[in-house]
């Protein structure tokens, strides 16, 4: 670990994400973001694929130091792609000093990357393509109206769960499926967690190769809940084990914080309002009873 | 033909607001129009919402600029050019407006002729995602042909998905609107259909054809979001209490996801008004409870009284 980064007072005091950007008040994605860029400094070329986050940069306005490819929803690692090649080219003909090189990082929702750009993702991982993937994860379609994508939990109403016992489905896991094709590094992290988050972009940084950063991002409007308590809720994820801190790293998994005690995913659920159904006007005793089981199986397996 | 024209900042609840009213007029028989207008902006952004209701087929379209009435549940809007609140407004119109104060008094403040109704503002935060349903309710009363029944039946139709709780609390809010401005009934006029001769072209600017280095030039300048004055999105106010402060602003600087809190070199922070969206992360986050959550409104009034 960095020596310089032990404690929260050794986060960054001063902050490259400019304000003014056109996400929600208190946007979890936006945290996220404005702490990593803290870390990954200015000299980045974010490529981004249709999204919430698109709306960060809209001409003549962006909050960005560095620079921007707005690309289709299904393209962000092929776009990055294509600024690591230009680059390169720059490099070999001795027109970028190694000082000025930048960072290509693909900026995209949990759509563009569980859903329509996992097989450009995948695409990138197989070419080793040197490159940092940071998915910002409402569980959802966001910028569309919070439609259920393939990161929304189990029991969740979205735009198009609406049934009694909201998402039918379960969270695919991201994580798990960049690990199976050997990457260079992955994490997940979370806004709420700023020093655990540090501490990866800081590893991830250092490293060369396909990298992914997979932020949990609380999206009051898409969960529906106060946005004051974003980062509560954040904490909460962590705590009753939902969204589990770890990372990738020299081919093992390593959990950075294993919650102890866990708290009942209860906890987490009942302060948003897309899960309300699970407990109003009765308790959904059954998909209350398969969210714990399902995290519980996961901490098992990771303690045994 | 009715024209009403909601106004209010994203969440406050302007679009369901539109939905239950004109519903509401569709339950009294009426035929219907109503749809939100937004930008790219998110909540805490100034919105409208658009609704026409008359006994004959509407063939108006788009956005509604002679208003019969404009019921606006967030006065802090008129603060905020862009949102365009009294667009359209005459003699002729009412202004519905959610907030503290009398009617005499806006009048004045506002120069208007026409009629305004002052709904007393509701608690602060809970409530505040109920302003477009209050508002709902109480533009029925003012419209007068809507009965309570019929208002009632529209929010449960139109938050059938949100459940039981939810449509009681909108329902309780939406009624009290109602019986609030009982003594206005019937205040608000059918204005007649405009003839399309009396169509007035709106005040744009056309702009030559450029080439595209001229019309949108390259701009190298970092973090240029900082000319977007997003502090007007703000319905609460963060205030630190710089006394009980523990000068750890890495904490609150961090979490703000807005960039809006500088740590100054003492390590003590600085709220960025401008830009600062009114989360309220700050204020649940910080270890003393030093940050309290203040009104904008309330705020913005002790300033203009400090004012010279
Ligand atoms: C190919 C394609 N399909 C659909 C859309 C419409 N669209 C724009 S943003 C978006 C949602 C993306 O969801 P996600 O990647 O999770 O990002 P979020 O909006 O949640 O931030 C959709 C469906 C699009 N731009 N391109
Ligand atoms: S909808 Fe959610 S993810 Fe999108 S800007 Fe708003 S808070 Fe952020
Ligand atoms: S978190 Fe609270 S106590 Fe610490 S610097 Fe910020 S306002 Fe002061
Ligand atoms: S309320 Fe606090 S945390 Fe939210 S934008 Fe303002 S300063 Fe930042
Ligand atoms: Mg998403």
């Amino acid at each position: 670990m960095n020596p310089a980064l032990r404690r929260m007072k050794d986060l960054p005091s001063t902050h490259l994400l400019g304000a003014g950007s056109a996400m929600c008040a208190g946007c979890g994605g936006l945290l996220a973001l404005h702490e990593i860029c803290d870390l990954l400094g200015a000299r980045t070329v974010f490529v981004n694929a249709a999204s919430c986050m698109t709306l960060l940069a809209s001409y003549p306005f962006t909050p960005f130091r560095g620079s921007w490819l707005y690309t289709a929803m299904a393209s962000a690692p092929a776009g990055a792609q294509g600024v690591r090649d230009a680059l390169d080219i720059l490099s070999e003909r001795g027109r970028l000093p190694p000082e000025q090189d930048l960072t290509a990082v693909a900026l995209t929702g949990d759509g563009a990357a569980t859903g329509i750009g996992l097989s450009a993702t995948a695409g990138a991982i197989d070419r080793g393509l040197d490159f940092i993937y940071l998915c910002y994860d409402n569980e959802g379609y966001g910028n569309t109206g919070q439609q259920s994508s393939p990161a929304t939990p189990l029991g969740a109403r979205t735009a198009t769960s609406t049934g009694a016992h909201g998402h039918p489905a379960s969270k695919m896991d991201l994580f798990a499926i960049w690990v199976a094709q050997r990457p260079a590094y992955a994490a997940t992290v979370i806004g709420a967690d700023p020093l655990d988050l540090a501490r990866k972009i800081d590893r991830a940084r250092a490293l060369k190769g396909p990298r992914l950063i997979h932020a949990l991002a609380p999206c009051p409007p898409g969960w529906s809940f106060d946005p004051a308590e974003g980062v509560e809720i954040g904490r909460l994820a962590v705590k009753t084990g939902i969204w589990p801190l770890k990372e990738y790293v020299d081919g093992r998994v390593v959990h950075t914080h294993v919650p102890h005690p866990r708290l009942p995913v209860e906890e987490y659920l009942k302060r948003q309002g897309r899960f309300r159904h699970l407990f109003e006007p009765g308790r959904d005793t059954r998909v209350l009873a398969q969210i714990q089981s399902q995290v519980d199986a996961y901490w098992e397996q990771v303690c045994a | 033909m009715y024209r009403i024209r909601l106004h209010g900042r994203g969440g406050q609840g302007i679009k369901t607001g539109s939905r239950i009213l004109g519903s509401a007029f569709f339950g009294a028989g009426f035929e219907v129009q109503d749809a939100p207008v937004y930008g790219a902006e998110r909540r805490g952004a100034a919105m409208s919402a658009h609704v026409r209701a008359a006994r004959t087929p509407i063939r108006e379209r788009g956005v509604i600029t002679r208003p019969d009435l404009v019921a606006l549940v967030d006065e802090t809007l008129l603060q905020v050019p862009a949102a365009n609140v009294l667009l359209g407004v005459d003699a002729a119109s009412v202004l519905l407006l959610q907030g503290n104060g009398d009617a005499e008094t806006w009048r004045a403040r506002l120069a208007l002729s026409g009629t305004v109704v002052v709904l007393p503002a509701a608690g602060e935060r809970a409530e505040a995602e109920l302003g477009g349903a209050r508002c709902a309710g109480a533009a029925a009363r003012l419209a007068g042909v809507i009965s309570r029944p019929q208002l009632i039946a529209a929010i449960a139709q139109e938050l059938a998905s949100l459940g039981p709780v939810a449509t009681a609390t909108t329902t309780a809010q939406a009624l009290a609107a109602y019986d609030a401005v009982a003594p206005h009934a019937g205040v608000l006029r059918e204005s007649r259909p405009a003839a399309a001769t009396a169509f007035a072209a709106p005040e744009w600017i056309d702009l030559p054809l450029e080439s595209a280095r001229v019309a949108a030039p390259a701009i190298f300048a970092a973090a240029t979001s900082v000319e977007v004055r997003t502090g007007l999105w703000r319905t609460m106010r963060p205030e630190i209490d710089y006394a009980r402060c523990n000068r750890c602003a890495w904490i609150c600087s961090t979490l703000c996801p807005d960039s809006a809190i500088r740590v100054r070199a003492d390590r003590s922070p600085e709220i960025d008004l401008e830009h600062c969206k009114g989360c309220m992360i700050c204020v649940s986050v910080c270890p003393p409870q030093a940050i309290r959550a203040l009104p904008e409104r309330a705020a913005r009034a002790r300033e203009l009284a400090a004012a010279p």
